[in-house]
């Protein structure tokens, strides 16, 4: 279940619009993604994504003087946070913004919308 | 025959051999095994999956056919994930099919340990030959390379160093780059497709969804397994053995399953050796096709004895290439829309380091630091690996380490030499594993004998990678299936 908090760390991340087509997060299906995901990865995945989510709403703000938590944010801004994890001091810092990523990926790089747009055609 | 646990068939029944695991190793020896006539079991803990219902999503593939959904990691400094197949046909189904001997340099470092009688280099290149001709093992024909692939044979050529099209066990590959979430044309001569139908047809018994948990050792003799079937409530199995038990379930699985069965040994689970390995990705002016070609159709052991590294490439489906580019929000999605021009060169290294291989509470504990040598090795591997790239006319390089700059132009390539020494600056792969029960003529040198046999327990025999005394420099799947075949003739001889 996505909360309104993840909504707004997972809409930062993979917005709407922008370059090429490539859908937002929502709009290519995340939801349904992360559903299967809930139920189906081992325990430990999903703790790690839960801290990963955590990190991103609390902490990234953080990272860049701003306080928390991330929806305080302007859009620009939210960005700018989510992308300094990817490049803080901290290992497990990266390592967390590694995860985010990862799993928001396989819930968006392997759906139809975004493989059409990137000429990944269907084997 | 085949008996899915899943399904909660149950079954307890005696065979003449008992093996554990179903990849490279353990279905080459199940399929010797059962040509000798002798009744033979395979224990696969993971699932039979269906060829034809082989898709292209990752994460799909992930959950049903890779060890803890891809989630496996190595602890040390860094966190290093741990690829492992869990389907019937293990790492086979879902590796690329590479087909690399054992070099020259590697078999006298192992003769030079005292076991050229144990792995006489002459019989494994016998075994090998034959292998090869069952596999059809050849070089990758041009036209499933796609255009990544030639890349890298553009670049060798100009910068005039060594670079091949990788040998693989495939017969007309239809180039979908599609090895890591299994070959959906069939071209692919996985041990699902091969061997264990072949040991089948000779009468081995295949158990799925069967986790071995024990050996059972009485009186000094190995003479079953008991395990649990992945139907709802666990049950339950035991398959007796009359003549020997085979353990071939990896270099993470095998150390563990003899520990849980009493067998001791201060070497049991130590020395566990891989080929850590790091991408690099080239962005070019024109598409690079790196979802079309044979996942792994070209390499690079030019550095092979002098750095020992190997570079590589590799095509990956989308979902996986997009996790290790930088950035986020409109910045990542950048990045994504440019990746169709990327080509991706990976570096694998002959690792000095050696980790610790433990039941932990989530599975095995994994421990794995890498040294200093490792490091150097890497980062001249990254560097010889970006002069390719730029050689084949690449733009930019991306190399994603923490400390040095997002991209890379021409002439900067010498930063990854001067790289971080830190390995938590660099994201990991492990995935060919070795040395948690290794060989040795002593007992208190390792775990295992020259004949195979856990040491006190004659008829409980390793055939996998567990036993390698040292890690290779190369792809290790044919040395293993050679290895595996030795044993298993030697095992059956002794009858």
């Amino acid at each position: 279940m996505i909360s309104s908090r993840d909504r707004v760390v997972l809409d930062a991340l993979l917005p709407s619009g922008g370059p090429e087509g490539l859908p937002g997060a929502f709009e290519a299906g995340f939801a349904d993604f992360e559903k299967g995901f809930a139920a189906d990865a081992p325990l430990p995945m999903r703790l790690g994504w839960r801290a990963a989510l955590f990190a991103a709403y609390w902490v990234s703000p953080l990272l860049i003087g701003r306080l928390p938590p991330l929806a305080r944010l302007a859009p620009e801004e939210r960005e700018d946070a989510l992308c300094a994890m990817g490049k803080s001091r901290s290992y497990l810092i990266r390592q967390v913004s590694l995860l985010l990523k990862a799993v928001t990926s396989f819930g968006y790089g392997g759906t139809k919308a975004v493989r059409r747009v990137v000429d990944y055609d269907a084997h | 025959m085949r008996i899915d646990g899943a399904a909660g068939a149950r079954f307890d029944e005696a065979f003449d051999y008992v093996v554990v695991g179903s990849g490279a190793a353990g279905a080459t020896a199940a399929r010797s095994l059962a040509a000798t006539g002798r009744s033979v079991c395979v224990l696969e803990e993971g699932p039979a999956m269906d060829p034809k219902a082989f898709g292209d999503d990752a994460w799909g593939a992930f959950k049903t056919m890779f060890r803890g959904m891809n989630g496996q990691v190595a602890r040390g400094r860094a966190f290093i994930p741990v690829i492992q197949g869990r389907t019937l046909g293990g790492s086979t189904v879902i590796n690329s099919a590479i087909a690399w001997r054992v070099p020259d340099d590697v078999l006298a470092e192992w003769a030079a340990l005292g076991l050229d009688d144990a792995l006489p280099a002459k019989e494994l290149h016998r075994y090998w030959d034959e292998i090869e001709k069952d596999l059809d093992a050849a070089p990758t024909p041009e036209e499933a390379w796609g255009g990544f692939n030639t890349l890298m044979r553009d670049g060798a050529r100009k910068l005039g160093v060594e670079a091949a099209p990788t040998r693989r066990y495939a017969s007309g590959c239809k180039a979908t780059g599609q090895c890591l979430t299994g070959c959906p044309s069939g071209a692919k001569r996985s041990m699902l497709t091969t061997y264990l139908p072949q040991a089948e047809a000779k009468g081995a018994l295949i158990v799925t969804g069967a986790e071995a948990r024990r050996v059972i050792i009485k009186d000094g003799r190995a003479v079953g397994v008991e395990g649990r079937l992945s139907a709802p409530g666990r049950p339950s199995f035991r398959a007796m053995a009359r003549r020997a038990v085979v353990v071939a379930a990896s270099a993470i699985q095998s150390p563990l399953l003899l520990e849980r069965s009493g067998v001791r040994s201060a070497h049991l689970g130590e020395h566990f050796m891989a080929h850590p390995g790091t991408p690099l990705t080239g962005l070019f002016d024109a598409p690079a096709d790196l979802w079309r070609g044979a996942t792994q159709g070209f390499d690079s052991v030019h550095h092979r004895r002098d750095w020992r590294v190997k570079v590589e490439t590799i095509g990956l489906p989308p979902e996986i290439v997009f996790a290790r580019l930088p950035g986020a929000g409109r910045r990542w999605k950048e990045k994504m829309a440019l990746a169709k021009r990327t080509a991706i060169f990976a570096v694998q290294t002959r690792a000095w380091a050696e980790g610790s291989v433990r039941e932990g509470p989530f599975g095995a504990d994994i421990r794995y630091d890498l040294t200093r040598r490792d490091m150097m090795q890497i980062r001249r591997g990254l560097r010889f690996a970006a002069e390719l790239l730029f050689a084949a006319g690449a733009r930019e390089v991306w190399p994603g380490i923490f400390g040095l700059p997002e991209r890379l132009l021409p002439g900067e390539e010498k930063l990854l030499d001067a790289g971080p020494d830190d390995p938590r600056c660099y994201s990991w792969i492990l995935s060919h594993l070795f040395g948690t029960a290794r060989m040795a003529a002593r007992p208190g040198a390792g775990v295992v004998g020259t004949d195979f046999a856990v040491h006190g327990v004659p008829n409980l025999v390793v055939a996998d990678s567990s036993v390698f005394p040292t890690n290779l420099g190369v792809n290790p799947q044919h040395a293993i299936m050679a290895v595996a075949r030795l044993c298993a003739e030697r095992l059956a001889e002794r009858a």
